[in-house]
């Protein structure tokens, strides 16, 4: 057990430094826990150049392999990188679901000439990927999705609608989830492709999310032609794909210990500005708060130190992975409520002196919902890791145009049982 | 970075679980709540080495670090053992220079008992009942004495709790106060230690009856609001084993990152077991409320643990001294 760097760790750590220096005049720089939004044009172009002049220094893709574009690092570099980013106030990446979840998935299920036409573009963010996974009947329950794509010619076509796709409004391509067998149990009749989002009879309508930003979307598809060399996987193996996809999602939204929202560091140093502001009895109060919040994000971090140390040592990236977003999004609500308050009057608004907080504060319960709510998560971990008895799964096995007998007085099909993100790191863990 | 067990702990832990399994159990806590001894008891512990894990070999001890001895302390606290390794890891702190007594108190001829406050009438102590040497602060000085034990009916008999007052006492180093510290330190590390071990065994035994029991012809383990909780129960041992590694690792090589790590884990370790302890019973329903089960010798250990060497709002607020003074933000 050891965390301090190797000589090896440490040099690199200097040689990142040293180019982030190096660079700094040419990226974003941003204090705010969120991820790079992509709000407005200007801040696209930004963001697109930021990950572009780091893709160069070769900070991106430090741990994919070389034939990918990547630089063959170990994921001990893929760490330090994270954290010099960190320190050097550079947000999240804006193809951050294209490096965690759409590459990935490429990587396992593409062809060679999928690898060659995207990865390279993609750690530069000459392309944008998004996931296009969700839709509006079918969320927790991803399996049960109702987008088609049919056979036609040398392709497919897709008809369906896609909801809450984060990036859509700037992405170039996604990862496209869909149905091609209905006549199939629910998971056996998906196929995936990669979808180009520029392609006609592709509409992306930003949506307003509840603190007024606008990163996701609704995708619908008409007629949009998709050709079968765009295919990732075989017909029919679209949920084995997906789950590469979530299980790397588990892993970057949350899973390796980095502190969502508002890092504890923030926290620290604006409770070392107001604390000694408050009467005696609200700082005893906020002092018990910001010692809860900081055991929180110290037991999610050293978890993400250990899952981080396993996968290092050849582990996959199992169903805890979902504990640790679990924690993560509860330490995230604990930091950003005591900044919040911290706040004095300005904590009513969304705005004032410091409204990172108030800002975060509002993308909080979005966590809990993205990337597997953390009742499905609970689920995930309850019957994966712990090996309890799993929830009743009426429609498993029927096939998916068979609809369930109406129980009395619904008139309609059951509301279909969850399973697919419950199912999702269990088929591989 | 590397943070995970070597082969050694990952063996001495295998080691000690095989000894704790055929020398303590929760049947032996609910006796000693009838007034048997504690097992396994001081002799037991000593004849393994336990009580000298952190003892310098000159000594007769293994002269092995904090980590090593953490890992056998969450297997003891997984069947309520006592006397606590506690004793043993903070005695072997304050005793560092004094080989005579260390050498005592790896043997286990003596039986130690460290006070915490005055020593005209101690706070409750862990393992006071037993003891027949006393370490204590008395004016900025470690003090070492013998002295009267009085003591209430136990919630947890294995903690052998007791107030003492000194009736006789000698200095053994002036000027103890950083000293004292750092053995209260460690003590809080190997006490989340041993709640880590009692938390994740009480959350196996949930986990085993939520398999186990049917209620409305499905097992209860598939209803949510069983399961969840005992995820969140686990998701806790899991949170907490990290921080009690954590802190012990920097009681062995990062001593100026003992203190906050030590209240993180002490902090945390008194949430995580209470949760896991209550959850257990609650999961078992009536069963888990009678004095035959084994649920209630975990609850009672987590009421009595959450309240010894500081309870969770002191650790918090030294948590927050800390981070206030830049722990975090150096
Ligand atoms: C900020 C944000 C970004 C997102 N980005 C993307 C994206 O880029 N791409 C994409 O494809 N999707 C994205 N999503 C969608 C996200 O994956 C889904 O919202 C999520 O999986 C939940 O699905 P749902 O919204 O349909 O809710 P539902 O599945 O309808 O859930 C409603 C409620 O029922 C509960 N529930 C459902 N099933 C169970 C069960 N089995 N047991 C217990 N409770 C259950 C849920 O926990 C929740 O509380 C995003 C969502 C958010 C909030």
């Amino acid at each position: 057990m050891d965390f301090e760097d190797t000589p090896e760790e440490a040099e690199y750590r200097a040689h990142v430094r040293a180019l982030l220096e190096e660079h700094s005049a040419e990226l974003v720089h941003m204090d705010t826990g969120e991820e790079g939004a992509a709000e407005g044009p200007e801040q696209e172009l930004a963001l697109r150049r930021t990950q572009r002049v780091l893709a160069e220094a070769g900070l991106v893709g430090v741990a994919w392999a070389r034939e990918h574009g990547g630089r063959a690092g170990t994921l001990a570099q893929q760490s330090i990188v994270h954290q010099e980013l960190a320190r050097a106030r550079v947000p999240g990446l804006i193809n951050h679901i294209g490096l965690g979840m759409c590459a990935p998935t490429v990587i396992a299920h593409g062809t060679p000439a999928q690898h060659e036409k995207y990865l390279q573009r993609l750690l530069r963010a000459d392309d944008v990927w998004c996931q296009l996974f969700s839709e509006p009947a079918s969320g927790s329950d991803l399996a049960a999705l109702r987008t088609t794509a049919v056979r036609e010619g040398d392709g497919w076509v897709v008809n369906g609608q896609k909801v809450w796709t984060t990036l859509a409004h700037v992405a170039d391509f996604g990862i496209l989830l869909t149905r091609t067998d209905p006549a199939k149990p629910k998971h056996a009749g998906l196929t995936m492709f990669v979808v180009d989002m520029h392609a006609p009879g592709v509409e992306v309508r930003p949506l307003k999310q509840m603190g007024g930003q606008s990163n996701f979307n609704e995708v619908f598809f008409t007629d949009v032609h998709i050709p079968d060399t765009e295919r990732l996987g075989e017909p029919g193996e679209g949920w084995r794909v997906a789950l590469t996809t979530l299980l790397n999602e588990r892993v970057a939204v949350g899973g390796g210990g980095t502190d969502l929202g508002l890092s504890v560091e923030s926290l620290a140093r604006l409770a070392a500005e107001r604390v000694p502001g408050l009467s005696p009895e609200r700082q005893v109060l906020a002092r018990q708060a910001l010692g809860r919040a900081a055991v929180a994000a110290l037991a999610n971090r050293y978890t993400g130190y250990r899952r981080y140390t396993a996968i290092s040592q050849g582990g996959l990236p199992g169903p805890e992975a979902s504990a640790g977003k679990l924690a993560g999004t509860a330490s995230a609500k604990l930091i950003a409520d005591l900044g919040v308050r911290l706040q004095g009057d300005d904590a009513v608004f969304l705005s004032g002196a410091d409204d990172r907080w108030q800002r975060t504060m509002a993308t909080l319960p979005g966590l809990a919902i993205a990337g597997g709510t953390d009742e499905v998560l609970r689920n995930i971990v309850g019957e994966r890791v712990l090996g309890l008895p799993p929830e009743p799964r009426e429609d498993k096995h029927r096939p998916f145009n068979e609809k369930a007998a109406a129980g009395p007085g619904t008139g309609r099909a059951a509301e279909p049982a969850n399973t697919a993100r419950t199912d999702a790191p269990g088929a591989m863990a | 970075m590397n943070f995970d067990l070597d082969t050694d702990q990952r063996d001495a832990a295998a080691g000690a679980k095989d000894f704790f399994a055929g020398q303590a159990s929760p049947a032996d806590a609910r006796r000693a709540l009838d007034g048997s001894p504690v097992a396994p008891g001081r002799a037991a512990l000593a004849e393994v080495g336990f009580l000298g894990i952190t003892v310098p070999e000159s000594a007769g001890g293994a002269g092995a670090g904090v980590l090593d001895l953490a890992v056998v302390a969450e297997q003891a606290g997984a069947v309520l053992a006592g006397p606590s390794l506690v004793t043993a890891a903070r005695a072997a702190v304050l005793l560092a220079d004094h080989p005579d007594l260390l050498a005592a108190l790896a043997d286990g001829s003596r039986g130690f008992a460290v006070l915490d406050g005055p020593v005209g009438g101690s706070a409750p102590s862990l393992d006071a009942r037993d003891a027949d040497t006393f370490l204590a602060l008395d004016g900025g000085a470690l003090v070492v004495g013998e002295g009267e034990v009085t003591s209430g009916a136990p919630i947890d008999a294995t903690r052998g709790l007791g107030s003492v007052r000194l009736t006789s006492s000698r200095v053994l180093v002036e000027d103890a106060g950083a000293l004292w510290a750092r053995a209260r330190q460690v003590g809080a590390v190997v006490l989340a230690a041993e709640d880590l071990g009692a938390a994740g065994r009480a959350v196996q035994m949930g986990v085993d009856y939520a398999q186990m029991r049917t209620a409305f012809g499905r097992k209860i383990g598939s209803y949510q609001a069983v399961k969840h909780s005992l995820v969140d129960a686990w998701v806790g041992v899991e949170q907490l084993r990290s921080l009690v590694w954590w802190a012990a690792w920097a009681a062995d090589a990062a001593p100026g990152e003992l203190p906050l790590a030590a209240s993180a884990a002490k902090a945390f370790a008194a949430e995580t077991l209470e949760r896991a302890a209550e959850t257990v019973i609650q999961v078992h329903g009536g069963v888990g409320f009678t004095w035959e089960h084994d649920a209630h010798l975990y609850w009672r250990r987590a009421k009595v643990d959450r309240l010894l060497l500081g309870d969770e709002a002191e650790h918090l607020d030294a948590v927050a001294a800390l981070v206030l003074d830049g722990a975090l933000t150096r």
